[in-house]
């Protein structure tokens, strides 16, 4: 009994990398040319035998096979984003989420590739809580930093509207709001400074459009 | 050779009317100018009519309205709107729910499983509400556009925009789950463009993708 399940186990650790490296390599049969199908399936065989999600791995070989990117760099991409959803489920693990889900890890894992550190991705993973989805929140922590907004900056600006009990569709507008302050001529830093005072639309009170002397009071 | 212009949002502002261009900063004069050059060539001169044009039409709209044959084929074909409602009670309704999960249940066992190792792939479309979000490009000179992005597996013939005229303004309407999106624009078949007004992040090959949030209460690009 106890050999059987040995047994059961070898094979199980054997057929779930296999599967997953057959499946993603006939997903990506023309969609990516023949080389980087073989490189992310044995890239995600591994990811897979450690259970972690190899979705995240497809859809990025399929995101440089639609936009032409060369082959090895398309690998070095899946490879890179790889070693991230490892960094991401360890980020995780040390917040207290011991079984996350795979879109959790893929949003975790896109935290870190936007400059997020994974002290920083753990404690705001720690911060989350009902209403807001986990992976919603860290991917506009990410699309912040990716805006150029300091990442201490970024985990204080989204845990401060955590705290202050905004709507999760108000945390999703979060990087529109930078975008509307750079817009206007505001460093990411300055825009995101300015978000919480609803009258400035992402601007820091003080801010104006270069090229504009600020007023001075008589 | 194609060619494509993206105007600055504050650009786009002034042709709107929203700000004068005493307003831009200096290093957007030069690009506000151009624009409304472009603008200015544009023929406005009053289109006069003929007074009897308005009588004519009218002639032929009751001509056509009059005909039964019309009609009746007009309630045929045309599309319209049903208010359907329903009073059911409540253990038909759990009746119905559990017979079709049932129904489910067997259709999703019956079949060899497609999910691939490591977890389940992420259904959002099913399990949250999908809301229409805008994509505007202005890329005059253009022959094609379409929209790629993680919504419809960077697919360059999923989403065509189609020209708003020859105005050089391309358009077109997605229904998107509610969450954050990447996608980019694809001029000709070739040329990947971020939104010029969205944020956009590294791509991870060094190019940028644009970020669209849809919210539960509103889809925009933003």
């Amino acid at each position: 009994m106890k050999h059987a399940a040995l047994v059961l186990l070898l094979v199980t650790a054997i057929a779930v990398p296999l599967g997953a490296q057959s499946d993603v390599a006939a997903r990506l049969a023309g969609r990516v040319p023949p080389e980087v199908a073989r490189a992310v399936a044995e890239i995600a065989a591994g990811v897979a035998a450690r259970g972690l999600p190899v979705e995240p791995l497809v859809q990025k070989a399929v995101e440089g096979g639609a936009k032409g990117v060369p082959s090895d760099r398309v690998i070095a991409a899946v490879r890179a984003l790889a070693a991230r959803l490892d960094e991401a489920a360890g980020a995780l693990r040390a917040a207290g989420l011991s079984n996350p889900d795979a879109d959790l890890v893929d949003g975790t894992a896109y935290a870190l590739s936007q400059g997020l550190s994974a002290a920083q991705v753990r404690d705001l993973a720690r911060a989350i809580h009902a209403p807001y989805d986990a992976a919603t929140t860290l991917r506009v922590a990410a699309t912040l930093s990716g805006l150029g907004v300091p990442p201490k900056q970024t985990v204080q600006l989204v845990e401060g509207v955590l705290q202050a009990g905004d709507t999760p569709d108000d945390v999703l507008d979060l990087p529109s709001e930078v975008e509307a302050g750079m817009a206007h001529g505001a460093s990411a830093a300055q825009a995101a400074q300015g978000l919480g005072h609803d009258d400035t639309h992402g601007r820091p009170p003080t801010w104006v459009p270069p090229g504009h002397a600020k007023k001075h009071k008589p | 050779m194609s060619m494509s212009k993206t105007y600055h949002p504050l650009v786009k502002g002034l042709l709107d009317g929203e700000r004068s261009l005493a307003d831009l900063p200096p290093e957007l004069r030069a690009e506000a100018e151009e624009a409304e050059r472009l603008l200015g060539a544009v023929d406005r001169t009053p289109v006069s009519l003929s007074p009897a044009l308005d009588a004519r039409v009218m002639a032929a709209v009751r001509r056509r309205a009059a005909s039964p044959v019309r009609r009746a084929w007009r309630r045929l074909v045309e599309p319209r709107e049903f208010e359907l409602r329903l009073r059911i009670r409540p253990w038909i309704a759990w009746g119905g729910a559990l017979a079709v999960a049932a129904a489910t249940a067997l259709v999703v066992l019956g079949r060899p499983s497609v999910i691939p190792a490591g977890g389940p792939t992420p259904t959002r479309v099913a399990a949250r509400d999908s809301i229409y979000v805008r994509f505007v490009l202005y890329a005059p000179g253009a022959k094609r556009v379409a929209v790629a992005g993680t919504f419809n597996q960077w697919d360059q013939n999923a989403a065509p925009l189609v020209p708003a005229g020859t105005s050089g303004i391309w358009t077109t309407t997605l229904a998107l789950p509610v969450g954050q999106h990447q996608y980019a624009f694809v001029v000709d078949g070739q040329r990947w463009v971020a939104d010029p007004g969205a944020p956009a992040v590294d791509d991870g090959f060094g190019r940028r993708n644009s970020v669209v949030a849809v919210t539960a209460h509103a889809g925009r690009a933003l």
